[in-house]
């Protein structure tokens, strides 16, 4: 029965409608209605707010400001390019750590894990998604920080150093590559959660015609389950890549806030998250502010681009089935 | 579904050398898989234990009843903190609860299809945005050219945690059975009576979880607050929301960038303060929440 | 039937829509325009919060530690309750600027464009500190000789390493590691940065010319920490980190700290001697408040000076948003700059010398 069938206003005969429905239900109605407009209006507004405040700096700047890599307060020279570039780098090298290890993991919670263990399981990993990030930057600084310069990437340099990404002295746990171990951390979750979903639709029947052939548990799974699930994989994939370069807090708390671009991933970065984070309590008044508000706005295109992206991949994926 | 049928052992194919490979092939897998599964769970534990056995020397009583002792002190709390946030987050959630249930009442009661789905895609968008955003965008909206307050900050945790309660919810309201809405239509009542009287009863343990799960995440939220109400002394308790409160996400925040071993010892207690009861509130909502949605669906 | 109902409610919300948006829309224009002028026409709507009990400031992380010892005692003595915010010097001049706070704190004095911005503002000395070179070497001992010419080439990524000549020759007899030198600068605006920036500039045309003096500056390379707290955070956690950090932090966080050579070829251990030895030799006195009082790289004759001193700034406006809270102001900076330096030694803050204070003095009776 949908939403819309007309309830008659002549009931029986001689039943009027009473004066309480008569204010209640266009006034319940109005009321949703508006929370409905506020929720929607919400997200235009923040768009036109930050654009707005970004104004100054769009105007001295233009879109070059994406290409400039100097952050000069001094002579007042901004530009992003050196956070984008950190951006992107973290961000897509978390993911490339992140979807395996989810697909992986959601492999077990579907296929392998005992019924007793499935749900414990499944909720001990959503569960680090509800770590506060600031919780995991504080951990992120004091124990895995010492731990990356003091094991990790003496390891990693001692035969990777030919890549240019793995070369250079590690002196601080500051470094784009603790950055990157916590992010994988914060996206993972949300692509297992996502993925398992993805798998536990999969037909049985499939899957029991490729036992029937002869397959092992792996061919199964990769005849069945992954072609069917790429494309849900990649919605979610995506999703976890919008909550990268969203996330603020933890990365300023262990990234180290450069405002170069380096090499190396043992080196100090900047995201666009944790640059506008790192300089919360003071920017220089008119445009050093405007520049960090700049920031925002490109930071929230991004992650429409990326959310609006994913939700359509994971519409069309759905509908497909 | 059938159990994976293996070749007999002493049969030709099971001695085959490739099928032995493949088999190979898929325990490896297997192994890995678990190996993951176990790789995630344990960082978990690891992250858990490491905040509990650090913060350990700093929890005592003092910690929960005083405030922050001055420079270089030992000793002192983190009660203006516990306040502040309790205050923020209450804030928050009067703002962010009703007006989430009502949105979610609309689209699944009273919108057509069309608007529902634009709703729901908006509110799942507004869900994506980043807290730090949300942060600038309260900051431009309300201090700038004033002050920081807790009511802005209390405000940007609301946009963040709407779109939560509202999907949330929406889910709930989705599962109601839509035999109540013809039995509420048969006696002649009207839609909003419908919705009052027996829909929003019957999901309210959903409902309710929904909400506590909301709460819970936006209590550790600090990007929304660190361009909101993040300069605040430590000494007093200010309970005025009209100035900047002060929070625990914050603190831990600032404490976690500083050198002294004391502040660091405070910054563990007070994320242990703070994982422990968003873990705790997590947990339990999500359990009642599976069996509420069982008892719906049945 | 007419207009189906659903048909109605579909554009009734779709116009209350419309009408939300360009609301906000209108009413953002009008508080953007505010913003761009830099401070708030309006005026004392953040000082709303302030009365004759309650004083709201915020700004300079070196004197949060006095600051922290201030609050409760004054509170204690005189019953009003003093809020500070540590958000670095720049944020500090830009808070009272925009009047959100009462009044401002930063140990850089005002540029004559953010002293017009803030439209008849008042800076006053109110301690007296030093900007320390701390550092976390293993394998380095503590007090290391070094000077201004090779902390700039340090901090311009032009020393790289512990064991570099130029450091070596001013450390005879000590064993030096190769470890790699990491600079730690501020990222917010900060005093200690004017302090350092301006001693290196100083002391080095190229440091001046390649980075200039200012609260935030553009350092090459290196790693950034936020506040004094911050930065001592990065140091401590990187071997082979060096930093300018305010005296109080290395005090606290017992660090290895630097010997740095002043005019006079000495190198004078930083503390309430040498500091007020480099007080001692400025000929200036700020009088009416709008001027600040440079200690950097005292001449020759100050023997025993430290080369990176500096005062520290309460900056308020002239005219305060009510004469409670004028008075209440006059109060507190008042028994700051008196009874309050009394805080300050254990803390390594100097006290403030004499011609300062009843210069102070003369400066507050203009504040109404």
């Amino acid at each position: 029965m949908s939403a819309t069938t007309p309830i008659p206003s002549r009931r029986f005969a001689g039943a009027r409608v009473p004066l309480s429905d008569r204010i209640g239900e266009p006034a319940f109605r109005a009321l949703c209605a508006l929370a409905a407009a506020v929720a929607v209006g919400t997200l235009v507004w923040i768009a036109e707010t930050v654009f707005d405040h970004s104004g100054t700096a769009f105007s001295t700047f233009g879109l070059g400001f994406l290409g400039h890599t100097t952050w000069d307060p001094v002579k007042n020279h901004f530009g992003a390019a050196a956070f984008l570039y950190g951006t992107f780098v973290s961000s897509l090298l978390a993911l490339l750590i992140a979807t395996p290890a989810a697909i992986l993991i959601a492999i077990y919670l579907t296929e392998l894990a005992p019924r007793i263990v499935r749900r414990p399981v499944a909720m001990l990993v959503e569960l680090l998604a509800a770590i506060p990030s600031v919780i995991l930057g504080l951990w992120g600084i004091i124990v895995l920080g010492p731990f990356l310069t003091g094991h990790l990437e003496p390891f990693l340099r001692s035969f990777l150093s030919w890549i240019p990404l793995f070369s250079g002295a590690s002196s601080s746990g500051y470094s784009m590559l603790n950055a990157v171990l916590i992010l994988t951390i914060m996206i993972l979750p949300i692509i297992t959660a996502l993925t398992r979903e993805i798998f536990a639709t999969t037909a049985g029947d499939l899957k029991e015609g490729a036992y029937a052939l002869g397959a092992t548990r792996w061919e199964m799974i990769r005849m069945t389950v992954l072609p069917i699930a790429r494309p849900g994989i990649v919605g979610a994939a995506v999703l976890g890549l919008g909550r990268a370069f969203g996330e603020a807090i933890a990365v300023t708390q262990v990234i180290g806030n450069a405002t170069q671009i380096q090499a190396s991933l043992f080196q100090p970065a900047g995201t666009l998250a944790a640059q506008i984070a790192s300089s919360y309590q003071s920017a220089n008044p008119g445009l050093g502010q405007s520049s960090l508000i700049y920031l925002a706005a490109i930071l929230l295109v991004l992650s429409l681009i990326v959310n609006i992206g994913a939700r359509l991949i994971v519409r069309r994926f759905q509908r497909g089935r | 579904m059938s159990a994976l049928a293996q070749p007999a052992p002493g049969s030709r194919l099971h001695a085959d050398r490739r099928y032995r490979r493949r088999r190979l092939l898929s325990r490896a897998v297997e192994g890995i898989s678990t190996l993951a599964a176990a790789l995630a769970v344990a960082v978990l534990a690891l992250v858990i234990v490491s905040v509990a056995l650090r913060a350990a020397p700093a929890i005592n009583l003092d910690f929960f009843t005083k405030d922050p002792a001055p420079f270089g002190a030992p000793g002192g709390g983190i009660r203006d903190m516990i306040v502040g946030s309790a205050i923020l987050v209450g804030i928050a959630s009067a703002i962010a609860i009703p007006l989430g249930i009502l949105v979610a009442i609309y689209t699944t009661e009273f919108a057509g299809h069309r608007v529902a789905t634009t709703i729901r895609f908006a509110l799942d968008i507004l869900n994506g945005v980043p807290t730090i955003v949300v942060g600038i965008f309260i900051y431009g909206l309300l201090v700038i050219g004033r002050t920081q307050s807790g009511w802005a900050g209390a405000l940007a945790l609301s946009v963040v945690e709407l779109p939560i309660v509202a999907r949330s919810a929406q889910e709930v309201l989705g599962l109601v059975p839509r035999a109540l809405h013809e039995a509420g239509l048969a006696l002649g009542l009207r839609r909003w009576r419908i919705v009052l009287r027996i829909v929003l009863p019957t999901a309210a343990g959903g409902l309710l979880t929904g909400a506590v799960l909301g709460v819970a995440r936006v209590a550790g939220e600090t990007a929304p607050l660190l361009f909101t109400t993040s300069i605040f002394s430590t000494f007093g308790t200010p309970t005025n929301p009209g100035e900047a409160l002060p929070n625990i996400p914050v603190e831990i925040f600032s404490l976690s960038e500083s050198p002294s071993p004391q502040d660091h010892a405070r910054a563990w207690a007070a994320a242990l303060v703070l994982v422990g009861f968003v873990l705790i509130v997590s947990i339990v909502a999500r359990t009642f929440n599976e069996r509420s949605r069982r008892r719906l669906g049945s | 039937m007419t207009v189906p109902r659903r048909r109605i409610w579909t554009i009734a919300t779709a116009g209350l829509c419309a009408v939300l948006v360009a609301a906000c829309g209108s009413s953002a224009k009008h508080s953007s325009s505010s913003t761009h002028s830099g401070s708030s026409t309006t005026g004392s709507s953040g000082s709303s919060l302030a009365s004759a009990k309650q004083l709201v400031g915020a700004g300079s992380t070196l004197v949060a530690p006095l600051m922290s010892q201030w609050e409760p005692t004054y509170d204690q003595k005189y019953g009003v309750a003093v809020t500070y915010g540590a958000i670095g010097s720049g944020g500090g001049i830009e808070s009272i600027t925009g009047r959100s706070v009462t009044f401002g704190a930063s140990d850089a004095p005002l540029t004559p464009q953010q002293a017009a911005a803030c439209k008849g503002c008042l800076e006053i000395p109110w301690a007296l500190a030093a900007t320390d070179v701390a550092y976390h070497v293993q394998g380095v001992p503590n007090n290391l000789k070094l000077t201004g010419p090779v902390l700039a080439k340090i901090w311009m990524g032009q020393i790289t390493s512990w064991n570099d000549p130029a450091i070596a020759r001013l450390n005879p007899g000590v064993k030096l590691p190769a470890t790699k030198i990491v600079p730690v600068h501020r990222t917010d605006g900060s005093g200690d940065t004017f302090a350092f920036t301006n001693y290196l500039s100083h002391v080095d045309p190229a440091f001046k010319s390649k980075i200039g003096v200012a609260t935030t500056v553009n350092w090459p390379g290196g790693v950034g920490g936020k506040g004094n707290s911050g930065v001592g955070g990065v140091l401590q956690s990187t071997n082979g980190a060096i930093a300018y950090i305010a005296i109080a932090y290395v005090l606290e966080n017992k660090f290895d700290y630097a010997l740095v050579q002043n005019a006079a070829g000495r190198y004078p251990t930083p503390g309430i001697a040498s500091i007020s030895a480099a007080a001692r030799a400025a000929t200036t006195v700020p009088k009416g408040g709008t001027q600040g009082i440079s200690l950097v790289d005292p001449p020759a004759s100050a023997a025993g000076a430290y080369p990176i001193s500096t005062f520290t700034y309460v900056i308020v406006p002239k005219r305060s948003s009510s004469p409670a809270v004028a008075g209440a102001l006059r109060k507190f900076i008042g028994w700051a700059i008196t009874a309050g330096q009394a805080d300050g030694p254990k803390l390594d803050f100097a006290p403030l010398p004499a011609a300062v204070v009843s210069a102070d003095k003369a400066t507050l009776a203009e504040l109404r």
